[in-house]
């Protein structure tokens, strides 16, 4: 009976809020002089991003759900549509979107997608819909694998990872200090989402949560956001250009070059596509590993602190 | 929804915060004196030591000198980007210089120059 069960996606649904939240945060910034930067192109460009990759579910979403449909025909377990397997579901489908948000930092072809999601200087809600047109092609929908053979129905799963995106565009503002302590404690919060925007050393690769903080507490990713250190929002390399193309597709462009360039072996050529962003055969590139240890030979006052703890 | 209106919808929305935002004057660009130049570098390349910087009048794009080469740092929207001067090629324009990086990311900058600063940064760049 379950097999027909759809939902509307939320986050087509939730356009309207998103806009009206954009203009709500732009006047406060205008009215109170502090809480963050709005900049004409920077904006349309994160804007021009969001429609494309609701676009680009529309194209290509067919093969997850088709994906997912397989693995539903194929799994004996049906949990049903009770309040509390949507939960679970929920909670669940946030452990996973922390280990695919993880790959996405650590695996330069999952990055290649993810890093439109970070390429702005800027950090307001409308970084918040910069989102990545190319996700598909990452093949992450792998990790929802077993969260439909263990018996929740693709339309659940969908449907919270749907709700889980819609939770993280709030935390993308300066506008917003600190949340009350206990929910700082459990909770994904503006505040620990900028640190995970951050170029700075101490900055990188940390905060993966989408919705509970608490998986980067347990697997020894969390970084608080330090008083002492303003976070330096974009890329390790920042872009040149606005061109939503360019943004798009960049990554996936360095890749090839990388991989097709004569004279490397089969494994360094695997480690362009798959190792970590920043990895060279030569060594003239930064990885987020060697960008920490430079910061530290530069402050060595820094070790142990957080974010050099390694 | 059919697609043609939600695709208007989203063109005029899209549209109209562009208009908003540049009538509330969030266009400028980030201007750079040769201090704020040399900042800007090692933010974007702190391994790198400035050993000079040539601003241009108009402060929005610096010529930096380094203990990595001669590097281009400039205006992007409100905030600046910056890259080493390797594969690059100059072409005059009618206001300045065009730089054309064989770079995706940064496929091409134009600043605009006096013609004597024109002429200064023609110089400093080929002199290394
Ligand atoms: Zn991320
Ligand atoms: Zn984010």
């Amino acid at each position: 009976m379950t097999d027909t069960l759809s939902f509307p996606d939320p986050t087509q649904l939730a356009v309207p809020f998103f806009v009206a939240a954009i203009l709500a945060e732009f006047i406060w910034i205008a009215v109170k002089g502090r809480g963050g930067r709005y900049e004409t192109r920077d904006a349309v460009t994160s804007l021009i991003m969001g429609a494309g990759s609701v676009a680009s579910g529309l194209l290509l979403g067919f093969l997850a759900y088709g994906f997912f449909m397989l693995l539903w025909a194929l799994t004996p377990l049906d949990l049903g549509t009770s309040v509390g397997v949507f939960i679970l579901c929920f909670v669940l489908d946030d452990l996973r979107y922390y280990w695919v948000h993880r790959f996405g930092h650590r695996i330069r072809w999952v990055w290649a997608s993810h890093v439109n999601h970070h390429s702005s200087q800027h950090y307001n809600l409308t970084t918040a819909l910069r989102q990545t047109w190319t996700g598909t092609f990452t093949f992450m929908m792998i990790v929802r694998a077993p969260l439909i053979l263990l018996g929740f129905h693709p339309a659940i799963v969908l449907l919270c990872g749907g709700l889980n995106l819609i939770y993280q565009f709030w935390i993308h503002t300066e506008a917003i200090g600190k949340m009350p302590r206990w929910f700082e404690a459990v909770m994904n919060t503006p505040s620990h989402h900028r640190v995970h925007h951050g170029r700075n050393p101490r900055y990188l690769d940390c905060n993966y949560a989408g919705v509970f903080i608490v998986w980067d507490k347990m697997f020894g990713t969390f970084v608080p956001e330090q008083d002492s250190e303003k976070v330096d929002y974009g890329l390790v390399h920042n872009l040149g250009s606005f061109n939503p193309l360019r943004v798009a597709f960049h990554e996936w462009i360095g890749i090839f070059r990388d991989v097709v360039q004569p004279g490397l072996t089969v494994r360094q050529r695997l480690s362009y596509a798959f190792g970590p962003p920043g990895y060279s055969h030569d060594g003239s590139r930064d990885t987020s590993e060697t960008i920490k240890a430079k910061h530290l030979v530069r402050n060595p006052q820094d070790r142990g602190s957080p974010g050099f703890t390694q | 929804m059919p697609l043609e209106i939600l695709l208007i919808l989203v063109v005029l929305g899209i549209a109209s915060i562009a208009v908003m935002l540049h009538l509330s004057g969030r266009s400028k660009r980030a201007r750079l004196t040769a201090e704020s130049a040399g900042a800007a570098w090692e933010r974007h390349f702190p391994d790198d030591q400035v050993t000079g910087v040539i601003a241009a009048q108009d402060g929005h794009a610096a010529l930096v000198t380094t203990s990595a080469g001669v590097g281009l740092v400039w205006a992007f929207g409100a905030d600046t980007v910056a890259r080493h001067l390797v594969e690059v090629d100059l072409d005059d324009t009618t206001r300045g210089l065009r730089f054309r990086f064989s770079d995706f990311t940064a496929p091409s900058v134009r600043v605009a120059l006096a013609p004597e600063e024109r002429q200064l940064w023609r110089n400093t760049i080929q002199a290394t």
